[in-house]
């Protein structure tokens, strides 16, 4: 399944950590498998506005759809591969 | 019958680790009954891992409140169409009367419908990956209005062995978007479940589970077994289990295995006379499982283990005996399907030529097009002493059944074949209508080059012969071809040639077909609207589907959504109905473009994806549908853009057909534009649009120009470009935009806006591309009113709006914050001033809508969309 990363901009801090963020997390995880979406993690910037997630997906589409769904805005989706720096040493 | 040790054997060993599955079968059940809306669950697992335990078990338990209705499909190379449903079917009933004389699917799932609507029922499809096509057709229908009868419909397969093209796979997939549909997933059992099976048997748990990686079924076979040593395979052990019966009780069984899937006594009294007395001994031992019907194997898998180990030469004789007793059976009408079976592997020519064809025209007749092509191909193979012209007939009946299940290629070969037969016999005549044919399937997946030379073949040929009515239909198919291609004058000169023939000849079908074909080129809607109407009143079902395609891809061209969307939705009705899959597609993928030009992106890109995960070979809806998904992408900034748009200029320019190229050569024009590209956008367009201005393509002619223009391509300003794009090549941009916005296509007309040199009209522009999700442009526009100084530009979209989640109407919301308060209906009614009944359909559309299954979850739902905060 192809791998991608999600930029999102929220308007104001993003509610992904701290207390009660399980519960959340465990709701997007579950409206994901709808769409056959898994969510890999993702990086959080320090003002904790914009994150990076990681996710496999079978589409671009699939993770617009799930994104609307959990009301999680979405700026750009790039399609990745890993680069490992350690794989040729 | 069996014997009560073995049966709480059984019991207890299928059911462990099974609670959760069981409580999900009895909730869906509950919703189904409350609600009176029924539900289709599909419950997948590898196989052997108690599917059919689990189903057996929910329904035993039931029964005593609800009606169980039980069909299953047999793991036949060719199964008799629509069989599982002659299983539920009452003898004599009227569903049975019904199936026997071959009705349609959507006959016998409207019957189904109307039997379901009588009172609960929980209605069980067993193994649905061996269905034929007419039961997978009955299933999808079923499916469809599972909402409108108070039944659970549970289908189980083996979802291990559904490769990409599977069948099943494709109408799990249709059915997907439905939110009638649940899902069950059976998994093997874990280290501990089988540990805990193992302990009374002394069996080392560690080496029983990683020999049988959990399989329940492999790990009943061991312990029944009872081997010091686990046998390594599920044969071994199946055949373990096998050898502790008696030497005549094993020959039994063999019989049994052999004239799968079921023995019927009467059959079993027959083929094993000397045996039969083992019966009770087979079924007391739980190898077999008897049933009304007779016995069979407790599991397929042990059955295939059984078979395999029958020695060859008395294989062969058992389906001999078999095929005697079957043909003439005690009661009923002998079934065609297994004769077939039972003749190939008995190596009985004569049989095999008697009943396989026989067979192949009841699966056709059934709508089970696939089984029927494969029972064609089996008397085929048996058809080395047939003469040339009974030959020549099976090819041609074959190439049919291959054309209407997408499998170009084999039914190309058979016409290759039959087109030899046809000249052997100096058969003229043939031999032009097999030209004919094979035109037609060369066309379909784009080998329009060898298809024309095929089309006038047949009319050559035949215009050497006196007059007759294959020569209207190689006119007409001939126009058809150069229609296609938007030649539009060859095409009305040949149309016109078939009609003034069919004249002539007094032929009136042959002359309505080619009337239609000539008002579907001359874009006449009235005349064309006319003809449907006659194909309807008439009951041409084939002739309804193809109008509807050619009056919906002429007003999706001409950007007249309505009226697409009316004939698109009508078709997409009539040919789900009548099992014209193709004809489906062609509107799926029209209205996929339609919903895109109207700025449904969402909606565009699903329809387009359901074009795509069906792997048909015909080009032309895979085209359209890849240049929709493309664009959706393209437009969002999306990755995975070109390889869409590669693949389908791959298929679209060996066809030299303009309404194949035009969609992609536009699509890869836009793409590149979005991506700034502009210098490759003349090499993607430059052919197409002379191609276009040849045909005098107006629609055509003004896209590929536009992207030329917007390329800073500097040309003629082309002529005969349609309306909004002449405006738009002229300068125009307020009226041109004015225009697509009448048309409601909301994007072109904000693309209008961004070729203005006014601010105002650019800030509307990217306010748009912006509501629209339509980054790329958005920053295009962007960029543009930065270069002109402007400042305080809004920024990119906001993220979903919270005034309307998961589209509540104002009504809903207001329930749903009484339902978080923990209210009851009555209550809620008494509040909102509503009858009690109205707040019930209010709660279950919230449900729905939420997709959620109780109120406690509507609840949470509601806290997290903040509708109670809202409310308080």
């Amino acid at each position: 399944m192809p791998r991608y990363i999600v930029e999102r901009t929220f308007p104001k801090r993003a509610r992904l950590i701290g207390a009660g963020a399980a519960d959340t997390h465990l709701a997007i995880v579950d409206r994901n498998a709808d769409e056959g979406v898994t969510w890999i993690h993702s990086y959080v910037s320090d003002d904790r506005k914009k994150t990076f997630c990681v996710y496999d997906a079978p589409s671009p589409e699939a993770i617009r759809k799930t994104a609307a769904r959990n009301e999680l805005p979405v700026d750009r989706i790039t399609q990745v591969r890993l680069l490992d720096p350690y794989f040729y040493t | 019958m069996p014997t009560a040790t073995t049966t709480t054997f059984d019991r207890s060993t299928d059911l462990l680790e099974r609670s959760h599955h069981l409580a999900a079968l009895r909730q869906s059940l509950a919703a189904v009954r409350s609600t009176s809306r029924g539900r289709l669950l599909l419950v997948g697992g590898e196989a052997g891992v108690g599917k059919t335990a689990l189903i057996r078990q929910f329904c035993d338990e039931q029964r005593r409140s609800v009606r169980i209705l039980w069909g299953a499909c047999d793991a036949l190379f060719t199964p008799a169409p629509l069989g599982p449903l002659l299983d539920i079917a009452e003898p004599g009933g009227e569903l049975e009367a019904l199936v026997e004389s071959g009705a349609k699917p959507h006959e016998v799932a409207a019957m189904l419908v109307r039997e379901l609507r009588t009172r609960p029922t929980v209605f069980v499809l067993e193994d649905v990956h061996w269905a034929d096509e007419a039961t997978l057709d009955v299933l999808k229908l079923l499916g469809r209005r599972a909402e409108t009868v108070p039944a659970l419909i549970v289908a189980s397969y083996r979802d291990d062995e559904l490769d990409r093209a599977h069948p099943l796979r494709i109408v799990i997939g249709e059915l997907a978007a439905n939110a009638a549909i649940g899902r069950l997933k059976i998994a093997p059992l874990s280290p501990v479940g089988v540990a805990a099976l193992a302990e009374p048997h002394g069996i080392d748990a560690d080496d029983l589970f990683r020999k049988t990686a959990g399989n329940p079924f492999f790990v009943t076979e061991v312990l029944a077994a009872g081997e010091a040593e686990i046998p390594p395979t599920v044969q071994d052990a199946v055949l373990a289990r096998a050898a502790r019966l008696t030497r005549a009780a094993r020959s039994l069984l063999e019989a049994v295995a052999v004239v799968s899937p079921k023995g019927e006594v009467w059959l079993l009294e027959t083929i094993a006379a000397d045996a039969i007395e083992h019966l009770d001994e087979c079924v007391g031992s739980g190898v077999l499982i008897a049933d009304a019907e007779g016995v069979r194997f407790r599991h397929e898998l042990a059955r295939l283990a059984v078979e395999g180990s029958v020695a060859l030469n008395r294989r062969v004789a058992l389906h001999r005996k078999a095929l005697a007793a079957l043909a003439d059976p005690p009661t009923g009408e002998p079934d065609l399907a297994r004769l077939a079976h039972h003749a190939e592997a008995a190596g009985d020519t004569d049989a095999v030529l008697r009943f396989a064809p026989a067979a192949a025209a009841r699966a056709a007749s059934l709508g089970a097009h696939r089984e029927s092509a494969a029972q064609y191909a089996r008397a085929l193979r048996f058809g080395d002493r047939l003469s040339a012209a009974e030959r020549a007939n099976l090819l041609e009946r074959r190439s049919r059944e291959c054309y209407l299940t997408d499998q170009y290629d084999d039914g190309i070969a058979a016409l290759e074949q039959a087109l030899e037969c046809r000249r052997a016999l100096g058969d003229r005549v043939g031999e032009a209508e097999v030209h004919r044919r094979l035109s037609e399937f060369l066309w379909c997946p784009g080998r329009t080059a060898e298809a024309e030379r095929a089309a006038r073949d047949a009319v050559t040929l035949l215009e050497r012969l006196p007059p007759g009515r294959e020569l209207v239909r190689a006119y007409h198919n001939l126009g058809r071809l150069c229609g296609a291609a938007a030649r539009s004058e060859e095409a009305i000169a040949w149309g016109g040639r078939a009609l003034e023939l069919a004249e002539q000849l007094e032929d009136a079908e042959g002359a309505a077909h080619a009337l239609t074909f000539v008002s579907s080129v001359q874009g006449d809607y009235e005349q064309l609207e006319q003809s449907l109407e006659r194909a309807r009143r008439g009951g041409l079902a084939e002739q309804v589907g193809h109008i509807s395609i050619l009056l919906a891809a002429a007003a999706v061209e001409s950007r007249r959504h309505p009226r697409a969307s009316r004939y698109l939705e009508a078709g997409i009705v009539h040919c789900s109905e009548q099992g014209l899959e193709l004809f489906r597609l062609y509107l799926h993928a029209h209205r996929a473009r339609s919903e895109l030009d109207q700025g449904r992106w969402s909606d565009a890109a699903d329809s387009a994806a359901s074009v795509l995960r069906v792997p048909r070979t015909s080009t032309t809806p895979r085209i359209l549908s890849l240049v929709v998904l493309a664009l959706v992408r393209a437009r969002r900034g999306d990755p995975q853009v070109w390889p869409l748009l590669d693949e389908a200029w791959k298929l679209a320019e060996p066809t030299g057909e303009l309404p194949r190229l035009a969609p992609v050569a536009a699509a890869r024009a836009e793409a590149a534009w979005l991506e700034g590209r502009h210098g490759t956008i003349a090499d993607a367009t430059g052919a197409t649009l002379d191609l276009a201005l040849r045909r005098s393509a107006s629609w055509r002619i003004g896209e590929l120009a536009c992207w030329r223009r917007r390329a800073g391509i500097r040309e003629e300003i082309a002529a005969g470009a349609a309306e909004p794009y002449a405006r738009q090549l002229a300068g125009e941009w307020a009226r041109a935009a004015e225009e697509w916005s009448g048309l409601g296509c909301p994007y072109e007309a904000a693309l209008a806006l961004a070729d203005s040199e006014d601010d105002d009209a650019l800030r509307r522009a990217l306010r748009e591309l912006q509501r629209l999700g339509a980054a790329p442009a958005a920053a295009l526009v962007a960029r543009r009113l930065r270069q002109r100084g402007a400042r305080g530009l809004p920024r990119g979209p906001r993220p979903a709006t919270r005034k309307n989640p998961a589209n509540l109407t104002a009504r809903e919301l207001e329930v749903l914050a009484l339902i978080a308060r923990g209210l009851r209906n009555a209550e809620i009614a008494e509040r909102l001033f509503l009858a009690e009944k109205t707040v019930d359909h209010h709660v279950s559309a919230i449900l729905r809508k939420l997709g959620v299954r109780t109120r406690g979850q509507a609840s949470i739902e509601a806290a997290r969309l903040g509708v109670v905060a809202q409310d308080r």
